[in-house]
């Protein structure tokens, strides 16, 4: 007996819900039979689970807050990934984003309440920021055909590298240098006030601040969306993605595609940098157990492939895995180690990745049709 | 003489260098494969605690013995751990630079090697027994070449068997032939007869073994005990991956860049210590190693000599016969 | 179709058991205790041999004494910023209303506004409001008399020193460790080298092998892992530690480290809070309290030695701090203390402990690392 694996003529509809959700229904029983063999109770434990992402008190405006950073990086990697441009360097360009963006609210802002002007420019610096940094990788895919994998992939370290020397080893316009609790530990310089991104609170849960970067992110999604399939970019990026050769034949510039996508996708990824500041530390964080501990970016191409690089997916899988995340902190503690949170995690992004295969492919057990035929 | 700079920078190259040595062997059988594993730093902190644990534990016979139970038992974890990696991108056929994040974060410093470092506690606990340079104290003292060459682990010798056990099978044996050709063409090898999944499986899994003794060079010679988290390693599984480019996919080349490599993370402390300062040095000596890879992946495609200098073809890409 | 129907059923049956299993957990998860609840969040793992193990021994402490009485836990590597927030507000929903955040930078004005049913306690900083405290102490104090022991075992004129991140607590512990060492060996001097990280073993190991490589013949350090002592007892030269009890990675180049007891002062806050004394303060510890305290000595301490830190131990106990008393001159040789004049805590700028951005006279290194 053989296992056989062929290419699905037609993927039926069906299949993109009941894939994911078998997925982590599996994942669920590996995990269930992890933590049981490792002497935890897994009923208890998943309720914990759904609990603090979903429903206990104020878990949702957190899960939402979680999913933020992730739409961004999300639909970074997706907007991409799509063309098989493999940019990983979403978590480089978050942090160009952040630079960018913190230094344009700090040069800009002034007393009073958030400023539609201020926060506008924050957003442009933020994108500029990201999709700076991304051309870099991408001219060179685009006019010396060097992997954007790879290059993508170094230069979020180098931007780490630049991010904690900004604040930690040099006295540079990002650091907050006067008072005294400035000298205590290297911070960065506090937003002015109108800089900072107001947040809309929602009166359930005992009161769900809903972040303004998150309707950045929604709106980045539904821009994606009717940019990938409802234009003709949109239509010669999927050709490209397909096969470069049709692409070609078919008159696509391929140059100008990698650049525009590497900047769209550095954009948004820099746009998640602007939201941080703006949106959560309301200065540029570099602290070493801070933004930087984090990984969005890396988590980010994970949350794409989950959404199957479709835009509205990807915000949706965002919030799911931002729940999760969450979660992975409320459960462990003294009666549940911290590691097992990352290999339930783990399982989980395994089983959905797996499952991916039987939407694109056929499995049978035995001889193929092929074969038979 | 052999407190000169440069001296001690090469020694201190040699030394942090080995366990980026181990590592990017490892990820070069995978990647000439055409399998690309971004899970290299899970897989070495996998394998520095099963190692640590092996050594601690598994008392039989002498402190030598329990040292080489360390490495076998590391080499086993990681393989493992590079399984999942493989059965998802060769046989489930999934995306290879999702499934190498998704095991960093299974695998990594909040992952299963923290879990079972904490289960097995092993936390806070000198080794026993670790990897010493054991040459005559007279050798290790000889200008230059007593620091930098007698002055080191086993380990380090074991690299240098390694590098050249990589490169003759893969330039001089048949097997090591039919890589090359799984990686650059893996439609024609399979014509050929080639098993392509079965050469893709058997390196990655050889590679994470090679990952996993890096993993231990932490934790049984360079700083001989188990730590939670990922400071252990610290990015050194990342810095493997450049490494593999950097040495244009070539085992006699990567003893070059991880020595370069393991001098550079050397050099901050080095010329702190000597009072020289030379600018913002943390901050270029960290970054060198990442943009000093971004430069050489652009000469290599500059000339469009890419594919002549061994990047394998079809790095990256799934194998299904019946797509061609 | 007949595919179509069996994977319809099969989601169900999965949805139906996850519904199934949420319903049986809420009723087990309905039962409460009486105990007051106290969490603890940490930065690095709990086992991490260091800073945050320091503070899961202080938990465990309160655990011991307590009793039934309390409930806590802890949450590990939690970062800082949106995560740490995302934590009080689930802890909070399990009835934690007493948070013990053990590193700086994780209680904001903004997160101490937003919970204001929740007593904070934060280490190392310098934020207080109605629900916040801060705490910490003369580390300073065992950190020169750990010093004493490293000038007695010097043998040569340099001392090398191995530091985190140039900021001020660790320029004060290395201002403290240096005048330590003077007062046991004059004009001794301390070299530095920064890692810019808190706990980077490779890296920490590097850097005592470089000092001891420039002529350091005692090493000396200000970072949590013992990579330092490990490279101390492989070359042979004797190792002050720092934050733990480290001696069994270098039994015989141990001499002693300052190490922190956070246990008592957990327990005296969660007794105040049980019995509604707790007031926002900001806590110093003193050797005199019990927080700060030095390891076991090693076998390179000589009896003389010990009887001289016991002096200034006695010293030190009843005037905390008394090191930081002028005369004292910087690296450049400039009187920055005046004679008589004692160092605050936090009043004085850069002349208070919690601003200190110069080193004293005898440091080899730069203070802005």
């Amino acid at each position: 007996m053989r296992l056989t694996i062929e290419r699905r003529l037609d993927q039926p509809r069906w299949l993109a819900v009941v894939v994911p959700v078998l997925s982590v229904g599996a994942a669920l029983v590996i995990a269930a039979i992890v933590m049981l063999v490792t002497g935890h109770n897994p009923i208890s434990s998943y309720h914990k689970l759904v609990d603090a992402a979903f429903l206990q008190t104020g878990s949702v405006g957190q899960t939402l807050i979680a999913a933020t950073p992730l739409a961004f990086t999300g639909l970074a990697a997706a907007a991409a990934f799509r063309m098989r441009l493999y940019n990983i360097g979403g978590e480089g360009q978050l942090y160009m984003g952040a630079i960018f963006g913190s230094g344009i609210g700090l040069f800009l802002g002034g007393t009073g309440s958030a400023s539609p002007g201020v926060i506008a420019a924050m957003v442009a610096a933020g994108c500029v920021g990201g999709a700076l940094w991304a051309l870099i990788p991408g001219v060179l895919r685009a006019f010396l055909g060097t992997s954007e994998i790879l290059t993508s992939l170094m230069l979020n370290y180098v931007a780490g590298y630049i991010l904690t020397y900004l604040v930690f080893q040099s006295q540079s316009y990002w650091r907050q240098t006067k008072g005294f609790n400035a000298s205590v530990f290297p911070t960065g310089k506090p937003l002015p006030s109108n800089a900072v991104w107001p947040a809309w609170t929602l009166h359930t849960q005992g009161g769900m601040p809903i972040p303004l970067g998150l309707f950045f992110a929604v709106l980045a999604g539904l821009v994606l969306w009717v940019l990938y399939k409802r234009t003709r970019f949109g239509f010669e990026v999927q050709v490209l993605g397909d096969s470069t050769g049709a692409a070609r034949y078919a008159g696509v510039r391929i140059r100008r595609k990698i650049l525009a996508v590497m900047a769209i996708s550095g954009a948004v990824a820099g746009l998640g940098g602007a939201s941080q500041v703006g949106d959560f530390s309301h200065g540029l964080d570099a602290d070493p157990n801070g933004l930087q501990r984090q990984a969005y970016g890396y988590s980010g191409i994970v949350v794409a492939a989950l959404g199957r690089y479709n835009p509205l997916a990807v915000l949706l899988v965002a919030v799911l895995i931002g729940g999760l995340d969450n979660a992975g902190n409320t459960l462990q503690g003294a009666d549940f180690p911290a590691g097992l949170v990352g290999v339930i995690q783990g399982i989980i992004l395994f089983c959905a990745l797996g499952g991916e295969l039987l939407v694109r492919h056929r499995v049978r057990i035995g001889r193929s049709v092929a074969a038979v035929a | 003489m052999n407190h000169a700079l440069l001296v001690v920078l090469i020694a201190s190259g040699v030394a942090y260098g080995t366990p980026l040595l181990f590592a990017s062997l490892g990820e070069l059988l995978a990647e000439r494969s055409g399998v690309l594993n971004l899970g290299v730093e899970g897989m070495m902190l996998v394998g520095a605690v099963m190692g640590f644990w092996a050594e601690q534990r598994l008392t039989i016979g002498s402190g030598a013995v329990s040292l080489i139970l360390g490495l076998v038992v590391a080499a086993f974890a990681a393989a493992v751990t590079a399984a999942i990696h493989a059965f998802l991108v060769i046989t489930l056929r999934a995306n290879q630079i999702v499934s190498g994040l998704a095991l960093t974060i299974f695998a990594g410093g909040i992952g299963l090697s923290s879990y079972l470092g904490t289960d097995l506690n092993l936390a806070d606990q000198p080794a026993n027994h670790q990897f010493h340079a054991f040459l005559p104290s007279a050798m290790q003292n000889w200008p230059i070449v007593g620091p930098i060459v007698f002055g080191q682990t086993p380990l380090v010798y074991l690299s240098w068997v390694c590098v050249i056990a990589v490169a003759y099978y893969l330039m001089r044996t048949r097997p090591g032939l039919n890589v090359r050709s799984v990686g650059e063409a893996p439609g024609a090898a399979d014509a050929m007869g080639i098993n392509v999944v079965k050469y893709r499986y058997v390196h990655t899994i050889v590679g994470g073994a090679f990952a996993g003794v890096a993993g231990a060079t932490f934790s049984l010679a360079i700083t001989p005990q188990w730590v939670a988290g990922d400071s252990l390693v610290q990015n050194s599984g990342w810095i493997a991956i450049a490494l593999v480019i950097f040495a244009f996919w070539r085992p006699e080349l990567c003893v070059v860049g991880a020595y370069f490599f393991g001098s550079l993370q050397a050099l901050a402390p080095e010329l702190q210590a000597r009072n020289v300062n030379l600018g913002p040095t943390e901050l270029w000596t960290n970054a060198m190693p990442y943009a000093a890879t971004v430069v050489v992946l652009v000469l290599v495609s500059w000339r469009g000599a890419a594919r002549r200098l061994g990047a394998p073809a079809a790095l990256g890409t799934p194998y299904a016969r019946e797509e061609h | 179709m007949r595919k179509n129907k069996l994977a319809l059923g099969a989601v169900l049956v999965v949805l139906a058991v996850v519904a199934a299993v949420l319903a049986l957990g809420s009723s087990a998860n309905a039962k409460s205790s009486s105990a007051f609840k106290v969490a603890f969040i940490y930065v690095g793992p709990h086992n991490d041999g260091g800073w945050s193990q320091a503070h899961e021994e202080g938990r465990l402490y309160v655990n011991k004494m307590l009793g039934s009485k309390v409930q806590t836990t802890y949450k590990e590597n939690i970062a800082v910023g949106t995560q740490f927030d995302q934590t009080v507000s689930s802890l909070r929903a399990q009835g934690y209303k007493m948070i013990f955040a053990t590193s700086y930078g994780y209680v904001t004005p903004a997160v101490a506004a937003k919970y204001p049913d929740v007593t904070f306690e934060q280490a190392t900083g310098t934020y207080l409001a109605k629900n916040v405290s801060e705490y910490y102490g003369t580390g300073e104090d065992t950190v020169y008399l750990s010093g004493m022991a490293a000038g007695a075992a010097a043998k040569c004129n340099t001392i090398g020193y191995v530091v985190a991140f140039p900021i001020p607590e660790l320029i004060r512990h290395t201002n403290a460790f240096t005048l330590g060492a003077q007062a046991t060996h004059p004009g001794i001097k301390v070299k530095l080298v920064w890692t810019n990280s808190w706990f980077d073993p490779a890296k920490e190991k590097k850097a005592a092998q470089s000092l001891h490589g420039s002529g350091a013949c005692v090493l000396g350090q200000n970072v949590d892992s013992p990579a330092t002592g490990q490279y101390s007892e492989s070359a042979k030269v004797p190792w002050v530690g720092y934050d733990s009890d480290a001696a069994k990675f270098a039994p015989k180049s141990w001499l002693t480290a300052s190490v922190y007891n956070w246990g008592l002062y957990y327990l005296s806050r969660v007794k105040a809070k049980m019995n509604g004394t707790w007031k926002p303060a900001f806590y110093y510890g003193t050797i005199k309290d019990g927080f700060t305290k030095l390891a076991p000595y090693g076998p390179g301490v000589s009896a003389a030695t010990k009887a001289k830190i016991a002096a200034k131990f006695a010293f030190l106990k009843a005037h905390p701090d008394a090191e930081f008393t002028g005369p004292l001159y910087d690296q450049s040789g400039k009187l920055r203390v005046p004679k008589g004049q004692k160092l605050q805590v936090l009043k004085g700028g850069t002349n208070s402990l919690y601003g200190m951005n110069w080193l004293v006279k005898g440091v080899i290194g730069s203070p802005k690392g």
